[in-house]
């Protein structure tokens, strides 16, 4: 029963006829599903913004994830930018008249891969008073500061200025302890929790469904040993058997997809055992039956094609578990090899520095496993009240 | 007691047998058929061939799979999980060591779950497709999808370190914890209690809040769903409607008729969450460095100790299907419709 739903059929057919546009039909997609419908579209949405982030990755990143690109732990939307010196009433020049020139650069910083990177010719100095100094005298033509510091500077040392903000950087979610931007690992790792979670569902489902199928329908020995052991791994712990087995295979994306896959094993067989059991009783199964179909042909093409939409919603749920599973994995330290970029990986070196105040390590890794995991589930909750009304509470 | 009630827990108590037997088998298999010999996993790569057979003969790696596997079997049964590596320690009593801080942990863990779980769960039920209930639904459905460690880290974040209200991490400040003669159950704010020592209960309480907060929070998530689909159902029989009919009260007709009769299922339901409480104490332990079951099976897989985690991870098999059993012959006790 739902109350937003349309009285009469006449007027359910006036608003299905009526020849209205693709975003007009997704808003209105609760006429037909209810209210469920705007749980799926959150989470749809949601999961379309990951995969083009997975797809457009190497466009969304500013840097590579790997590479240590700037002063470690700096706080989100800071960085470095470049000053000159100025003398008398120049206005300051801008990027395109300042190649070929001279940078100076601080020793421990990592303005270096910067200059470097702009193609510029570098010196090194022990602090940022000599960096100034030389800046002054004109060895330099060039400085790379800490943004935060530039107001100060400029106000002690007024004959220098900011040149174009595009010659210096900031880091628009800050950068991690070893200096990596963190937006473009989060970019990054989107690809590597995306493929460890789908791959997991994907090999769970490939022993899952063939089991379920298997033991719904020949019942007997077969049933009752299978469901044995699947409900005994099931009552499980899961995480447990996971940290068992990655810990036993080692690192690796594969591995870790192994390790989480075995633990969703049993979800996927009771789904679909338990479809199985009630669409095996049905009239058309025993019409097939009776007109001399083989039961292999039963099997397949009268009970699988039945069982998918219990399976799409599984899936769903599954990846979402996946995720926070391959989380927790990386968390402990039993995901991937460090030179893959991982959220879990990411959380876990936020962990300790988290009480000296650097927040954004944490926040940002966090809220995206959420933001994922919650629109696999949002979208799978929503299927299957979609799918299956009449489970609808 | 009856004799179907006899029956009924006589099956009950034979079908556990085979289901911890299977995760024995299962947990033995994985952690020795998988590609990697132990002994110089343990060892590290390096080690004389001889040093690698004295350690093989030690801890008897060298005998047939088959013979080590109805050994370890034996062991189990009388709750002998072998000595640990490295450390010529029983596991059991490192396990020993380690189990009550995580029984403490979900205790209060387990309170949160229920209190939040319960009420949440019931008034969703109650305003069925209000906005309260989908917000209440889309609510907990984020909370399950929290990465239980991240919660920790955030709240670590915001009432430790940032605000400097409660202890970050441990089970007590240092220096406080109690001697020998204090330790009655293990558990100190219970501990504390008996022996009337406040300052303890309160220092133990100030460094539970987090760690249970966080993961009672995530099961939370969970359990309000469980307690409003089996509101739904009590909702929907034929006695509310009589009780309706007669005009009592809404708020006691759901609260106290409703509620009292979904609590059985609901009860039963916050027993069966022990496997996903557990689960999650590890990683909760992990974050607010909590010396419990969870912390030892992580601090055992980095010493490589693989004797220490096949015991803890059977202990933890143990424990799921112990307290499922409790659930379901005290279920079997309140609920005479429940036989085999």
């Amino acid at each position: 029963m739902n109350i937003s739903s349309p009285n009469t059929t006449a007027q359910t057919s006036k608003l299905v006829d009526e020849n209205i546009g693709f975003v007009r039909r997704i808003w209105r997609g609760r006429i037909w599903y209810g209210t469920e419908w705007y749980i799926t579209v959150i989470g749809g949405l949601i999961l379309l913004g990951v995969t083009m982030m997975t797809i457009l990755a190497p466009v969304l990143a500013p840097y590579d994830p790997n590479e240590f690109i700037g002063a470690p732990f700096t706080p989100p939307g800071r960085g470095q930018q470049a000053l000159v010196s100025r003398t008398g009433e120049n206005p300051v020049p801008s990027a395109s008249e300042i190649t070929d020139e001279v940078v100076g650069v601080q020793r421990n910083q990592n303005g270096v891969n910067l200059a470097k990177e702009l193609n510029y010719e570098y010196e090194r100095y022990q602090n940022q008073e000599e960096l100034l100094t030389a800046l002054e005298n004109g060895e330099v033509d060039l400085i790379f500061i800490n943004q935060e510091l530039v107001p100060e500077v400029l106000g002690a040392y007024p004959n220098l200025g900011v040149v174009d903000e595009k010659l210096g950087r900031s880091y628009r979610l800050g950068t991690d302890n070893l200096g990596r931007d963190i937006s473009s690992r989060i970019v990054w790792g989107a690809r590597t929790i995306l493929g460890v979670a789908l791959a997991s569902a994907l090999l769970s489902s490939f022993v899952g469904i063939p089991l379920g199928l298997i033991s719904g329908f020949a019942g007997g020995k077969v049933d009752r040993t299978l469901s044995l052991v699947m409900d005994s791994i099931y009552s499980f712990p899961g995480l447990l058997l996971a940290i068992a087995l990655a810990a036993m295979l080692g690192p690796g994306l594969l591995n870790v997809a192994v390790a989480i896959s075995v633990i969703y094993i049993p979800t996927f067989y009771r789904v679909v055992r338990g479809q199985v059991l009630s669409i095996k009783e049905s009239l058309y199964v025993d019409a097939a039956r009776s007109l001399g179909a083989k039961s292999s042909n039963i099997l397949r093409r009268y009970i699988f094609p039945n069982v998918i939409p219990s399976v799409v919603v599984v899936f769903s749920l599954n990846i979402a578990d996946a995720i926070i599973t391959a989380a927790g994995l990386a968390f402990i330290g039993l995901g991937l090899p460090p030179d893959i970029p991982d959220w879990g990986y990411d959380l876990s070196k936020g962990h300790s520095f988290l009480v000296a105040g650097q927040w954004w390590m944490i926040t940002f890794p966090g809220i995206m496993i959420t933001l994922v995991a919650a629109g696999f589930s949002l979208f799978g909750e929503g299927l299957s009240e979609i799918l299956n009304p009449r489970l609808v509470k | 007691m009856s004799p179907g009630l006899r029956r009924y827990i006589f099956v009950r108590i034979l079908l556990t047998i085979p289901m911890v037997l299977i995760l024995v088998t299962v947990v033995f298999f994985v952690l020795r058929v998988i590609p990697g010999d132990p002994a110089v996993a343990i060892l590290r790569e390096g080690a004389s061939e001889e040093q690698l057979a004295s350690f093989r003969a030690a801890a008897g790696l060298d005998q047939p799979l088959h013979i080590q596997y109805f050994r370890y079997i034996s062991g189990v049964v009388r709750l002998d999980f072998g000595e640990a590596m490295k450390r010529s320690v029983p596991v059991m009593q490192e396990i020993r060591t380690f189990f009550p801080a995580t029984v403490e942990l979900a205790i209060y863990s387990m309170l949160i779950t229920a209190s939040v779980g319960i009420f949440f769960g019931a008034y969703a039920a109650h305003n069925r497709k209000s906005a309260a209930d989908y917000g209440i639904r889309i609510s907990s459905i984020i909370l399950y999808s929290l990465p239980i460690f991240w919660l920790g880290l955030m709240l670590q974040m915001i009432f430790g370190a940032q605000l400097g209200w409660l202890p970050v991490s441990g089970r007590l400040s240092p220096g406080m914890t109690p001697g020998p003669e204090e330790t009655i159950t293990g558990l100190y704010t219970i501990d504390a209690i008996l022996n009337r020592n406040w300052v303890l209960f309160k220092d133990a309480i100030l460094h539970l809040i987090l760690p249970s907060i966080t993961l009672g929070l995530v099961l939370a998530g969970i359990f309000t769903r469980l307690t409003r689909a089996n509101m739904l159902d009590v909702l929907e029989q034929d006695y509310i409607t009589a009780g309706r009919a007669r005009g009592i009260w809404e708020r006691v007709l759901v609260y106290r008729h409703g509620l009292r009769n979904a609590f059985i299922p609901i009860v039963t339901l916050l027993g069966l969450q022990v496997a996903l409480l557990l689960a999650g104490a590890i990683l909760t332990e992990t974050t607010f460095s909590w010396p419990g079951l969870g912390r030892l099976v992580v601090q055992r897989i980095y010493d490589r100790d693989f004797a220490t985690l096949q015991g803890a991870i059977i202990f933890f098999a143990l424990i799921v299907a112990g307290v499922s059993l409790i659930v379901d012959i005290l279920y079997g006790f309140l609920d005479p419709r429940i036989r085999y």
